[in-house]
């Protein structure tokens, strides 16, 4: 049979659908850019929920309490970081536009504020974040203010237990108790908590976890649970949980598969089209090629070849994970265009003796260089062509997870790279 | 049936030679995505993840034994969640063409043979003769008891159609009524269409058997017959794995076809967006609130976003776009019913139940009065776990709500219509 490729036509294209991605067709919607945006779910699905900006700098072992004045410190000791390279300004506007974005569609965030919020991890450690979802909010304030309060685990859960948390907690934090209970209809086997997230989206569930719920917190206030408020409404869910148990309740993030990922990856699946965008999720760019007027993107989905004619392309693909780079025995190159990567020398250079060396490893900071219009650079030095930009973790000269900063290199950099795009195309339609 | 002696598979080895670069089971990260976004997880004590790991530590014995293989219905969400782009339901096809025919869940063989067994490709074994004369009569009683339709046609075997039309065999064996608003929406926009005594039946669980020899020959069986009238559209009507199973058939197959594929749902989008089909929301003054259920095999296997779209274009024009709330997760990540994949026919009630109940859930969210959807298995799965786990929504096909909305439902066709939709018919 004929198989018809599908042919799209865009000013901007975007490949990649992680935060960066995400990022990038937000900014673009809100300059009123025409956008595709192609890719896989990448480690958004992944994510706790937190918005990072700067929990950590290399050089030291205390972790970043005021993060916007971290980066002014980071600036001085490594200006190639591509958080040095954006003014705070425009890094402030960035986050600002995507918390609110995501607030508009249904998952509040809290506001970034001068100070990181020290945040509870699945494992009850603490760690420094920017802006956490409303639905967990509760959590740090309660463990800032030491209010008695109990977490609350479930029987055939994996990945969080209540024990645990309080456990660790136990020293800075004497109130916190711990308890077990059983959600309704699920007392057999192994439950995840998406589909426990789901279950809450009926009220006839919300009722009945309430009434357990109450029954768990005694005498306390203030309950912690997994993250399992809801996948589509989280806020409704938890405000209609507080009503119905007269409790404060917050969320904490729990193991992957979680579910503060899958809200941000299935909201963004169904709000980009609503809002224009052509989203074609789960795929990935298999060619990517450039001519005078642009570029021609190639991928196909179950139903057959689509193209994607764009003016301007904006590669944020990840690294070795998603896929974006690409590690060999000769060395690491970049997967869709072999792009030159900023690498050490050699394979045996990539990781230094000690595991835990508190300057982390070359390798992860390995990645494409860009010029100051966040065009990646050619193997000549020069931009790789004239309608190609990048953003987020892909960029080299950082260290996303030693830094606590993987949200923000993604937001801050899709920030500039959309600015840059939309220079480039107004200059073309000019 | 799990301890009979069969040739175990070496799915390790199956996996590499099936799965593309880059997706095979050895890319796998064990993140689990794929088991917490699948209704099948937990049945059988098994899920996708789990079966991965299997495959990957060379536990063939009890991957090849596992009843979980007739649990899961192919319906590929696991895919499509996972990061690193991993098809589980190949394998899983796999495994079943791998059961002998015996132990097989009886009734998904069954209605293969059926299906086999005359040359209407219908799992219900109805032949061409009783297809033409059921179709006949009941035109005839249409055409007398309707006067607005005393010229209604319902053209069988004429060469040179532009619309080879296919029809589920649960509308000609069990409620024939249930084709005459299909036909008064093709007179309506003026189609050029026939149906065909042979090949003329929309179902195909030879392929959910596992049995590939006979989907393709029940494949060839329809190509011939869209060939032999020349047709230049084989119309799926409101099925969603007939679709699945010719189109992705052909490509398997490498069969030739000088004829498109596609789906109702696209046409009555178009015919809508061209004036030709005048409906609109005015029926719905009591704003009753509908829901779309997207079959897996015609969205997220198929067609994608586009007929996802369509499909929510053609509802919201019938029944009001505030009276219209989408299920969540949706699209192409919407959850299968649990009916997909021979599951209802493979006598599993109680696991298919327990399928059934995320469904059941994201419909209950909602809280709409019914859900519309252009799949029989989808209807029947969901009017089942509706009644079993005590929901009070209806299950409509699209044509009825079209004939309802243009007000040319007759009385025989209200089967689907609660109380609070027959109220609003004059
Ligand atoms: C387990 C885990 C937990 C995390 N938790 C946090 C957290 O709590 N807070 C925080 O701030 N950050 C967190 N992060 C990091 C955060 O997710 C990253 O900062 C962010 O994902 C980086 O964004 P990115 O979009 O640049 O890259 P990625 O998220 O890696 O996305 C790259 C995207 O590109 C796609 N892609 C690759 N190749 C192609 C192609 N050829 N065609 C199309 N698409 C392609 C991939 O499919 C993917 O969608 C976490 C990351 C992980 C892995
Ligand atoms: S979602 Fe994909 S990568 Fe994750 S466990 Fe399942 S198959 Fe493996
Ligand atoms: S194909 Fe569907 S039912 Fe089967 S494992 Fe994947 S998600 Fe589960």
């Amino acid at each position: 049979m004929r198989e018809e490729t599908r042919k799209f036509d865009t000013e901007l294209a975007v490949i990649g659908s992680g935060i960066a991605g995400c990022a990038a067709s937000i900014f673009a919607l809100n300059r009123q850019i025409d956008c595709a945006q192609v890719g896989n779910t990448g480690a958004v699905a992944y994510t706790t929920g937190y918005l990072d900006l700067l929990g950590a700098i290399e050089e030291s072992s205390a972790a970043v309490a005021k993060p916007w004045e971290g980066l002014a410190q980071l600036k001085n000791l490594h200006p190639d970081h591509p958080l040095s390279r954006i003014p705070v300004t425009d890094i402030r506007k960035g986050f600002d536009q995507f918390a609110t974005f995501l607030g508009e569609c249904g998952i509040t965030y809290t506001a970034p504020r001068e100070s990181n919020i020290t945040a509870l991890t699945p494992a009850g450690t603490l760690k420094k974040t920017l802006c956490v979802p409303a639905t967990m909010a509760a959590g740090p304030e309660a463990f800032a203010d030491k209010t008695p309060c109990v977490i609350i685990d479930f029987k055939g859960l994996k990945g969080f237990s209540a024990r645990e948390v309080v456990a660790n907690l136990q020293d800075q934090w004497p109130t916190l108790l711990a308890a077990r209970i059983i959600f309704p209809d699920m007392d057999k086997g192994e439950i995840y908590p998406e589909v426990m997230a789901r279950a809450l989206e009926v009220p006839a569930t919300r009722t009945r976890l309430a009434e357990l719920l109450r029954e768990a917190a005694g005498e306390v206030k203030v309950i912690g649970l997994p993250a399992v408020l809801g996948m589509h409404r989280p806020d409704h869910v938890r405000a209609e949980l507080e009503q119905l148990t007269g409790l404060t309740i917050f969320e904490i993030p729990t193991m992957p598969p979680s579910v503060p990922g899958i809200r941000l990856r299935e909201m963004f699946e169904q709000v980009f089209p609503e809002k224009g965008i052509t989203l074609i999720p789960q795929q990935k760019v298999t060619a990517l090629s450039f001519d005078t007027d642009g570029a021609l993107l190639c991928l196909s989905d179950n139903y057959g070849p689509i193209t994607i004619q764009a003016k301007a392309v904006i590669l944020a693909t990840g690294r070795f994970l998603s896929g974006g780079l690409e590690a060999h025995i000769t060395g690491i190159s970049e997967s869709l265009l072999d792009l030159p990567v900023s690498q050490p020398p050699s394979r045996t250079d990539w990781y230094r003796d000690g595991y835990t060396d508190r300057r982390g490893h070359p390798i992860h900071k390995a990645g494409i260089d860009i010029d100051t219009s966040y065009r990646p650079l050619g193997k000549n030095g020069k931009p790789y062509n004239e309608h190609l930009f990048a953003a987020g973790i892909i960029l080299a000269h950082q260290d996303w997870i030693r830094g606590r900063s993987g949200a923000g290199i993604a937001i801050a950099t899709a920030y500039k790279a959309v600015e840059a795009a939309e220079k480039f195309l107004l200059a073309q339609h000019a | 049936m799990s301890d009979t002696i069969r040739p175990a598979i070496n799915f390790k080895e199956k996996a590499l030679e099936l799965l593309p670069e880059g997706a095979s089971f050895e890319s796998c990260l064990t993140c689990g995505l794929c088991s917490s976004g699948c209704p099948a997880s937990g049945i059988e004590n098994m899920d996708p993840r789990k079966f991965i790991r299997m495959a990957m530590l060379g536990m063939d014995k009890e991957l090849s034994t596992t009843p979980w293989v007739w649990c899961c219905t192919l319906c590929k969400r696991c895919q499509h969640v996972c990061p690193m782009n991993i098809d589980i339901s190949q394998l899983v096809f796999f495994a079943r063409s791998n059961w002998p025919q015996e132990e097989k869940p009886s009734g998904i063989v069954r209605s293969c043979q059926l299906i086999r067994s005359t040359d209407s490709t219908s799992a219900m074994g109805l032949p061409p003769e009783d297809f033409v004369f059921v179709v006949q009569d009941v035109l005839e009683e249409v055409r007398v008891t309707q006067p607005a339709f005393k010229n209604l046609q319902a053209p069988m075997d004429k060469k040179g159609a532009f619309f080879f039309v296919n029809q589920n065999s649960r509308e000609p064996m069990n409620e024939p009524d249930e084709m005459v608003p299909l036909w008064k929406i093709f007179d309506l926009v003026g189609a050029d269409w026939t149906y065909s005594s042979k090949g003329w039946a929309a179902e195909n669980f030879c392929m959910f058997s596992g049995d590939e020899e006979a989907w393709y020959e029940v494949i060839k069986k329809r190509v011939e017959a869209v060939k032999a009238l020349g047709c230049k559209v084989w119309l799926n009507t409101e099925c969603g794995h007939s679709y699945y199973t010719m189109w992705n058939a052909l490509h398997r197959f490498g069969m030739e076809a000088d004829f498109k594929l596609e789906s109702l749902i696209t046409y009555y989008a178009r015919w809508i967006r061209e004036g030709k089909l005048p409906v609109n929301s005015k029926w719905n003054r009591h704003n009753i609130t509908f829901t779309v259920q997207d079959p897996c095999m015609i969205v997220r296997k198929a067609y994608g976003e586009s007929i996802a779209e369509d499909m929510r274009f053609v509802v919201k024009s019938l029944v009001g776009e505030e009276n219209f709330i989408d299920m969540q997760p949706n699209r192409s990540a919407n959850y299968c019913c649990g009916g997909g994949g021979g599951f209802l026919q493979a006598g599993m009630t109680e696991h298919r139940r327990t399928y059934g109940k995320r469904k059941f859930d994201q419909i209950a969210t909602t809280g709409a009065a019914y859900v519309l959807t252009p799949c029989h298995n989808c209807h029947s799965q969901m009017e089942d776990i509706g009644h079993f786990y005590g929901g009070n929504y209806g299950v409509v096909h699209f044509w009825t709500l079209i004939c309802l909305s243009l007000g040319i439902l007759g009385e025989n066709e209200r089967t689907y219509l609660g109380p609070d939709l027959l109220a609003l018919i004059d």
